[in-house]
Parts: structure tokens; sequence; C-alpha cells
């Protein structure tokens, strides 16, 4: 019998095969094909299915495919063994259909059911394992990720008044909507939360709780980038809204954070999210300067060798027993030199190391950057995220790699099986020749970058100087006395995602549960309860005992009411 | 404390119990075994600058200061055994143990007829077995 991963790899990767042929069809010839059934007219507003099939969708659905197939082939040796493998694979299926339905989708309400069926496929994926940080990791991404829905189906309200759901139509002359702002307000929300900018940073670094090859497949190259998919495809809409400049700001401060984050972290899996959301930002900020194609750009070849990245750091964790801390790795290219090597390439392509697949993406990202009016704070941290991303590599290369074997125990590293290998390799090719592939057939008339020598030269020199001091400043003498201890402070500050997990959590519940327990107990169980549901009781009770005494046909009471008439008669009568 | 103490804990356990915490703390902290050791040596130096103090009172003072200096400097992220509480891995796969199922409610039972008919057909036969193998247990006297 074939094994599930086998047959799945091999049904993903024939469909991102026929996609990528497609798609190239469809960018020599220039078509793009555009489906639509209607399902239902309500007061002249249409209920359409549609279906998009352009370059863009079929290359995307492409790589996705591609990845997924990578992917689910890798888990057929790293959940061996596992109990509920069959479930995973379904899961990860399911995750691959929602993300495709999202992809082909330009109407804002077929596009919420991929988007809904990517938050709950990711939050049963990130509780896939039963311990309680997964179940405390999955809340954290599905209600973050909740706020975004909200904001698109309060963006499907607002689109009512347009007539239809089909943004594409609507997105060239959305100044003229009355509540436009507004409604491009609520899809930057919404893509803000799929893609993890400031504020909802937190969840990203917390979902690596999944099994590794989720976190290749869902965390790096997939889910998250949904929130840039949909802002590429509403760009036009954005231009020059106070969302745009909102956003500029925000996406910088989240790469920024997150280079800064990952210096200081020391789980392998995390670090390599933080880096996922620094490049997020990037593809954010380049996205709201008005360059969508150079997100989409950087947004494929960065899913390439983050998949690749995750994979390795998947191998690794596998061969160590299950340890994620890089403090207990080091000296791995020794015992897994092919698993070094492709993990060198992800870093390597993630720097922006020329010819590499980042290379190509992100030295026009930063370029472009440089080269647009964007203010002082922007360009400092543009400059800053660049250095921080060399210096962090730097870092886990010296701690997982090339420094000194810091391993507890002895355990038989080596490279993998071949079932884990074969896709790092498949995916190492993406990652070398996927940036100038992508080059050639997105941009046929190149860029015109026109900018001073000290602009061009800046983004290798903050590279240059932030891997040499990321390598060396872990260099350290017996007797080092270490400066993070002098910082605490602001060690601890940066290390802890500017405590953002904290304000995510706790922060964003105390006052509610606060202000819901003083409800209770003055509400509910206070003045409600003692003037409602008791005090109505108490109250019938003792009007029922008067009652009941009036109708025992006592002597006394027919003396007394003879008495009362008595009176009021003399009174009358007087 | 987030457990009841029921017991008094004497003041060289509560110095043992910060020392080794203290050592716990350096190792996340220097995450080389070299200058992990020469942290440890210093640390151990300073413990056994006060071993002699008689005084109880300024031995307290110490272990309050002591605990103070740790909590000042404790690790953000200290290290974690995969499988130990706390740890990456801990309690991943949760397999629920078969008598379990024995405490499930009847109305509960009752949505799988057939499998506990069968379950507590196999009950039967397994002490059948049991018997005649080992023979029967001794009757237990009150």
């Amino acid at each position: 019998m074939v094994s599930m991963y086998l047959s799945s790899m091999l049904f993903l990767l024939s469909g991102s095969l026929s996609c990528l042929v497609l798609s190239l069809l469809c960018l020599k010839s220039g078509q793009a094909w555009f489906i639509e059934w209607e399902l239902l007219s309500l007061n002249s507003s249409s209920i359409v299915m549609t279906l998009i099939l352009d370059w863009m969708s079929f290359m995307f659905l492409g790589f996705v495919m591609f990845i997924s197939s990578m992917v689910l082939y890798y888990s057929g040796e790293y959940m061996h063994g596992d109990s509920n493998m069959n479930r995973f694979m379904y899961l990860v299926l399911a995750f691959v259909m929602s993300m495709g339905f999202l992809i082909i989708s330009p109407n804002l309400i077929s596009i919420l059911l991929g988007w809904d069926g990517l938050g709950l496929v990711s939050y049963a994926l990130v509780i896939y394992y039963q311990n309680e940080k997964s179940a405390n990791a999955g809340m954290l991404t599905a209600l973050s990720n909740r706020v975004g829905d909200v904001a698109i189906l309060l963006a499907i309200s607002l689109f009512f008044s347009c007539g239809g759901w089909n943004f594409l139509f609507y997105v060239e002359n959305m100044p003229i909507i009355g509540s436009g702002g507004l409604l491009c307000g609520l899809v930057v929300l919404a893509a803000m939360t799929k893609s993890a900018q400031i504020p909802f940073s937190a969840w990203l670094p917390a979902a690596m709780a999944a099994p590794t090859p989720v976190s290749a497949l869902v965390h790096s190259s997939t889910l998250v980038t949904a929130g840039v998919y949909l802002l590429i495809r509403f760009s036009p809409a954005l231009e020059g809204r106070l969302s745009q400049t909102v956003l500029l700001l925000l996406s910088s401060l989240t790469m920024f954070m997150a280079g800064l984050g990952a210096n200081f972290e020391y789980d392998l899996k995390k670090i390599i999210a933080l880096s996922t959301l620094s490049q997020l930002g990037v593809m954010m900020s380049i996205l709201s300067l008005g360059y969508a194609d150079l997100a989409f750009f950087h947004l494929l070849a960065h899913a390439l060798f983050k998949a690749l990245l995750f994979m390795c750091a998947g191998a690794v964790i596998h061969s160590v027993k299950d340890y994620q801390d890089i403090r207990m790795m080091g000296g791995l290219v020794y015992h897994m030199p092919l698993t070094g090597m492709c993990m060198n390439l992800a870093n390597l392509a993630l720097c922006g190391t020329p010819f590499l697949a980042g290379f190509y993406s992100k030295d026009m990202i930063l370029e472009v950057a440089f080269m647009s009016p964007i203010n002082l704070v922007s360009f400092l941290l543009y400059a800053l995220a660049t250095g921080l991303t060399v210096c962090y590599t730097m870092r886990l290369v010296y701690y997982s790699l090339s420094g000194d074997f810091n391993l507890g125990n002895l355990y038989s590293i080596s490279d993998e099986g071949k079932i884990m290998t074969n896709p790092m390799m498949g995916l190492s090719v993406g990652a070398v020749f996927g940036g100038a592939t992508l080059a050639w057939l997105i941009f046929p008339c190149p860029y015109m970058i026109c900018m001073s020598p000290v602009f061009k030269m800046l983004a290798l020199i903050v590279s240059v100087i932030g891997g040499v001091l990321g390598y060396l400043l872990n260099l350290n003498a017996v007797n080092y006395n270490l400066n993070s201890l002098k910082y605490y402070n602001s060690v601890v500050f940066s290390g802890s995602m500017w405590f953002m997990p904290f304000l995510s959590t706790y922060g964003a519940s105390k006052n509610f549960l606060g202000s819901g327990e003083t409800y209770q107990s003055v509400g509910d169980m206070g003045w409600s309860e003692y003037y409602g549901g008791q005090g109505i009781y108490s109250f019938i009770m003792s009007s029922s005992k008067i009652l009941q005494v009036f109708q025992d046909n006592s002597m006394k009471i027919y003396m007394l009411s003879f008495l009362l008439w008595v009176i009021v008669l003399v009174f009358v009568v007087v | 404390m987030s457990f009841l103490q029921t017991e008094v804990i004497c003041h060289s356990r509560k110095v043992c119990s910060l020392y080794k915490r203290a050592l716990r703390n350096l190792e996340s902290w220097y995450d080389r075994r070299p200058m992990y050791r020469y942290r440890a040596v210093l640390l151990r130096a300073r413990f056994d600058e006060n071993k002699d103090v008689k005084d109880l009172r300024v031995a307290q003072q110490l272990l309050d200061d002591g605990e103070k200096e740790l909590f000042s400097l404790i690790q953000y992220q200290p290290k974690k055994f995969p499988l130990s509480p706390g740890g990456v891995a801990y309690e991943r796969e949760v397999r629920a143990p078969d008598w379990v199922l024995d405490y499930w409610h009847p109305w509960e039972k009752a949505f799988y007829p057939d499998y506990f008919a069968k379950r507590e057909q196999r009950k039967k036969e397994y002490v059948e077995w049991w018997e005649k193998t080992y023979g029967k247990p001794a009757e237990q006297g009150h």
C-alpha cells in the first residue's frame, strides 16, 4: 500500500507543476480567467461564487503546493510513530485546501471561507500536541486571528453598499466609495492579524508549539502570508490612505522588534519564527510604500528558503532528541553535514547573500525603499532591521552549527534518513535558483534604481557589521562578564518581544475579566439577585400569605371589613 | 510558594535550595561549559564565605539578600529539559489508561453498547484465565 505521505506528495507535486505551467502561460499571454456563478440576487446586490485564475494566483498556488508536497513527504519520517499521523496528514491537506480557496477568491465572502478555514485548521494544528503549552498557544493564535475575521465580516457589511463583494471591481474606485477609508482600515487590520504585525505579533512565536513540519508550511510560508496576499490584491485601494501610513510605521516596527527579539531568543524554532515576523514586516512595509509586486516577489522567495530553514531545524530537533534550546546544541555541522549545508544555504538566502533567493527580492526592496520618500524613523528601522537579520543569523550559525558541541547527552547525531533530507534538497534548489528565476519571470523590465553610492552600499555595510557583531559577540573568554546582566532590564525587554505575549494575553483579558467579576458579584449575585430573583420571590410569598388570610373565611376578617365599610359610609354620608 | 508547605523547612535546606537554583540560573546565562564552571566556582566561594555564620539573624538576612539577588538576575528563558515540566515536549502525547473507561457514566457507555458489552466479556474471560493459570486469590480478611 502506498503511504499517505507519498501519495499526498505526488498529488500536490503534480498540482504544483500544473499551476506553475499555467502561471507561465498566463504570464506569457497576459490572460486571466474569471469564473463566476451567481447564487442569489438580493436588492441589486448579487451573491456570487467567484474564482480568479491569473498568473499571480496560479504562481502562489504552485508555490504553496510545492512546499506542502515537500513538507508532507518530510512528515513521513518526522511524524513517524506518532499515534495520530493520519489526522495530521488530513489537517495539513485541509489547510492547503483552505489556502487554495483563499488564493483564488477575489470575492470578500468566499475569501472569508478560506480565511476562516485557515484560522480553524491552524488552531487544530497548533493544538496537535496535547500539552498545556499547545493549548495556550492555540488559544492565543485563534483569538488573535479572530480579530481579523471580525474585521473581514465588518468589511463585508460595508461592501454591501457597493452592490457586490467582488472587491477586484472596486479597489480601483475605492476613493469614491463613501466608507472607503473605513473599509481599507478594516482590511488592513485583518491582514495585520494574519501576518502577525504589531500589536498582534505574539501568536506567531507561540504557534511554534505545533509540530515542526506545520511550522515549516503554516507559520512560515503560507498562513502568515495570507494577510500580505490580501493586501496585494487590495493595494490599489490603499494608495494615499491613512491606513497605508499606519501600516508602514507598524510594519517597520514589527521588522525591528522581531529582529531584535531574535538576537535574544534561545529557542531554535522561535528564532526562525521571529525571523519570519521580521520578513513579514519587510513585505508589509514595501507594500505600504505602494510596491505590491515587490511584496509578492519577496513573499514567494521567502517561502522557499524559510520552509527549508524550518525543515533543517526540524531535522536538528529530531536528532538532538526534542531539545529546541540552541544553548544545548553546537558543532552540528560536523555531525550533520547535509542538514548543516541546507541550513546555511537558507540562512544565507535569508541574509540576502548575492545570487541566492533572498538577494533578488530583499536587495531590490531595500533599494526601492531607500529611494522612496520615507520618513527618517522608517528608514532607520529598515537599516537596523537588515543588520539585525544578519546578526541573529550569525548567532544562530555559531550556536547551532559551528560553535562548541554543547549537548547534554551524546546521542547518535547524524543526518536523518532520506525521507527527511530529500525534501530539504528539493527546497535547497528553490533557495538557490528561486529568486533569480522569479526575478526574470515577474519583472521582464528591470526596476530603475538611481541612488548615491552611500545608499547603494548601505545594505551591504549594515549586513557585514551585523554579521561580524553577531558572530564575535558570542566568542567569549572563560572569565567574561556577561553584558546581558549589566543591562538586564533592556535584555529582558528585547528578549520578551517587548512584553507583547504578556500584553496580548494577561494585558488584554485582565480588565475584562476584572469587570466581569465585579459585574457578577455586584449585579448577578448582588443587586440583581436581591431585588430580582430573591426580591420578587419574597414579595410574592408575603403577598400570598396576606391573600391566604383573606381566603380563610375567618369571622374576624368579615367583621373587620364590615367595620371598614361602616367607617367609609359614615365619612361619605357625613 | 506554589505548593502547600506541610513541614518546617530548616535554614540549611533553604540555603541548599537557593544554591541549586542559583547554579541553574548561571547555567542558563553562561551557556558554554567552561564559562559556567568558572562562574559556579565563584558562586560556591560566595556561599562558602558565610558557611560558619552562627548568628541566625545574620544568616537569615544573607539568605533574604541571596533570594533577592537571584530574583533580580533570573534568566528570562531558563534551560528546561524537553520532557520535564515546562519543557517543550512535556506531555505531548497523553495516553489515557485503560481503566478510565470503567469510570465512564452508564449513559456515556450507552453510546457504544457493542464495545462495552465486548469489553465486559473480555474482562470476564481474563479473570477466568487468571484464576485458571494462577489460582483464585486468597480471601481477604477484614
